[in-house]
């Protein structure tokens, strides 16, 4: 009896594959055959499997640590008195944080949320009408317009540099908070436009001509039903905006030279310059300071973003 | 409520060569039910959103209460239009969904609410009110689509294929509720289908299109009992009607027609509308129902011997698929006939009922 043992138990881990749990009656006489070689035949790519996933985890791994090194100074040095560019035991202290703003840095950040925000207002709602309007209605030249639009988005920014400096020069727009986030918001909306068409390409006409057919006009059409269903392009596009004002470094520094109207990513440019030596402890908090919205932003729009894009229950198919 | 007037209405599409609706003139009386069927790419859907104005007209003119509407926007042709697919929208609950319309136009906040109260107490859907269209059933959906047109208190309703998208049970009760809200607002509407039995069940009229041309409009008992041509008599009707080929002869007496091994005698217009023909065939039709078994005793019509390939029993009759030499032939047989696949049978052919048809152009000959 106990020599018969360990193959009993292995038969009653058998059987589940054998005959879908029948029992181990079943399985004692279904093993000397089928069985023995369909588990023979599951077990051996398995071991591959996991060979390979070890090199890919361990190449994973290498990489993350990489990423990480940088993310971890950052947080170190920003909470440490003594901050190097190594790394050291943090000594938790907000003193840094303390230091970067009196010496400018929520003003900076101020100015950034104001380029950010107003750029991503103005780029946001110009993309939103082309889109739409390029989506729907019949447009003379669309797809020559269309491949211009994508060919200028891919075009670098740098290249119009001068050519906007000119115009802010005649046009007495130099030095105005308002007037950069135009330029920034000009510079998105390109590819904006370009991804909202797109959009709303697939939101479906019905809902339009329902809503029509209900009394609504093309303003509220617009808004209430077409902005709505095409949400996640919309928040994607002023994400992209925003990101990009946010860290907005040679318009602003070209077209903007007011020190008051200073943003962020000029800030810290100009505070690794300020003195003989860096200042790594301030210059961290600074750059944490700085990432904040942008994460924030993040955070809140994945949330957005999970939903998808559903017309579920509106139509089918 | 208002009549619908369409004039010489075409519409073609550019990219397509032959016109989608094709000098299409039809009338839907102030009340009426008008269902429009034909198959698919008939032109009936186009038809109903050049009524709707989300096409324009080609060609012809679109009146709605009189008034031209070529150049009315839709949401200002005080219409209501059920879509296939519902068009709820998905990101409102139900409610708001009702609201949408009375919101666009302007209507104060307390009415608003009331009549939402009361077309969802009509339809049953109050409970659903807090709801996403995401979350509903099929039939769900579609009443809410229903209240949504119902609170328009249009001038029309407009339906396209509004019960398709429901399984076969809940298409019936449908079909019954869309007839009794009709009874209890006899607004003039239009209901396009592709399916014979709703167009039969529910309309007051019916128009069939088919080539994006008008092919007949009457009353589903008269388009059934007086097809106008060929496509008419083999669309309406379910199992379909049986064609035969059939030739003229002319032997001394009156001119006959032979289909089968059978003679049809023909008499007053019939006989001369067939001689004037300029080639001697004809299309003889049956409906499976003018088919019958012939008594034992043997009648004065004439009958046919046929092999059973299937019988369907359907309860209350029996449907008999039968083999007569080349020809294949569909009739009706009363339930529990004892029939099966194989048993030899004498079938007779109601000729008074006969309906002949040009088999070139198609069109009705008698």
């Amino acid at each position: 009896m106990r020599s018969l043992r360990p193959k009993q138990e292995e038969d009653r881990d058998l059987a589940p594959l054998a005959d879908g749990g029948l029992g181990a009656g079943v399985a004692q006489a279904a093993q000397r055959s089928p069985v023995a070689i369909s588990r023979a035949q599951i077990r051996r790519p398995d071991r591959r499997d996991r060979k390979q996933r070890a090199i890919a985890n361990s190449i994973l791994v290498l990489l993350g640590i990489g990423f990480l090194t940088p993310m971890i100074w950052l947080i170190d040095a920003a909470f440490s008195t003594h901050a190097s560019s190594a790394l050291s035991a943090p000594s938790l202290t907000f003193a840094n944080f303390g230091k970067t703003i009196s010496e400018g840095a929520g003003g900076a950040i101020g100015n950034s949320l104001y380029l950010g925000i107003v750029s991503t207002v103005i780029a946001t709602v110009v993309s939103i009408l082309a889109g739409y309007a390029l989506s729907r209605h019949r447009v003379p030249l669309k797809a020559f317009f269309l491949l211009s639009v994508l060919f200028l988005s891919a075009l670098p920014f740098q290249l119009l540099l001068i050519p906007i400096y000119e115009i802010y020069v005649h046009l007495g727009w130099l030095n105005s908070p308002f007037y950069t986030s135009v330029a920034l918001a000009a510079n998105s909306v390109p590819f904006a436009i370009w991804l909202l068409k797109n959009f709303i390409d697939q939101v479906p006409r019905e809902f339009e001509e329902a809503a029509a057919i209900e009394g609504a006009g093309s303003v509220r059409i617009l808004w209430k039903v077409v902005v709505p269903l095409a949400m996640p392009g919309i928040l994607v596009a002023s994400i992209l905006t925003f990101i990009n004002a946010w860290g907005a470094f040679l318009l602003p520094l070209v077209i903007d030279t007011n020190p008051a109207d200073t943003p962020a990513a000029i800030g810290i440019y100009s505070n690794i310059l300020a003195d003989a030596q860096i200042q790594y402890g301030p210059l961290a908090a600074y750059a944490i300071l700085f990432s904040i919205p942008v994460i924030v932003l993040y955070l809140v729009c994945t949330r957005w973003l999970h939903g998808g894009f559903a017309f579920a229950g509106g139509v089918k198919g | 409520m208002a009549k619908i007037i369409l004039e010489g209405v075409s519409k073609v599409f550019k990219d397509k060569p032959s016109p989608a609706v094709d000098d299409l003139n039809l009338e839907v009386e102030d009340g009426e039910f008008l269902v429009m069927v034909g198959p698919s790419g008939c032109g009936k859907t186009t038809t109903l959103r050049m009524i709707a104005g989300f096409e324009v007209p080609t060609a012809g003119v679109v009146r709605i209460g009189g008034k031209p509407m070529n150049n009315i926007w839709p949401k200002d042709r005080n219409l209501a239009m059920v879509f296939q697919n519902y068009a709820l929208f998905p990101h409102m609950t139900i409610a708001k969904n009702l609201a949408f319309g009375m919101k666009a136009r302007g209507e104060p906040r307390a009415t608003i609410a009331r009549e939402i109260e009361n077309v969802a107490g009509m339809l049953g859907i109050e409970s659903l009110l807090g709801r996403k269209p995401g979350e509903l059933s099929g039939g769900e959906r579609q009443r809410v689509a229903l209240g949504r047109a119902l609170l328009r208190r249009p001038e029309a309703f407009l339906l396209d294929e509004p019960l398709s998208n429901l399984d076969a049970a809940l298409r019936a009760q449908m079909r019954l509720e869309l007839k009794r809200i009709h009874a209890q607002f006899p607004v003039t509407t239009v209901y396009v289908t592709h399916d014979q039995v709703e167009a039969m069940t529910m309309a007051d009229r019916i128009a069939l299109m088919s080539h994006g041309r008008l092919q007949q409009t009457a009353s589903p008992e008269y388009i059934y009992d007086h097809p106008a041509n060929a496509f008419v008599a083999s669309f309406i009707g379910s199992p379909k009607i049986n064609f035969f080929q059939g030739a003229l002869v002319r032997d001394g007496g009156g001119p006959r027609v032979t289909f089968l091994d059978c003679s049809l005698e023909l008499t007053g217009t019939a006989g001369e509308a067939v001689e004037r023909l300029p080639h001697p065939n004809v299309t003889v039709g049956f409906r499976p129902e003018e088919i019958r078994l012939a008594p034992a005793s043997g009648g004065r019509l004439p009958t046919v011997k046929c092999v059973v390939e299937l019988v369907e029993p359907l309860g209350p009759e029996t449907i008999l698929v039968v083999r007569a030499g080349e020809e294949t032939l569909v009739c009706k047989v009363p339930a529990r006939s004892g029939l099966t696949a194989g048993d030899v049978v004498t079938l007779e052919f109601d000729t008074s009922q006969a309906k002949l048809f040009d088999p070139e152009s198609g069109s009705r000959l008698n």
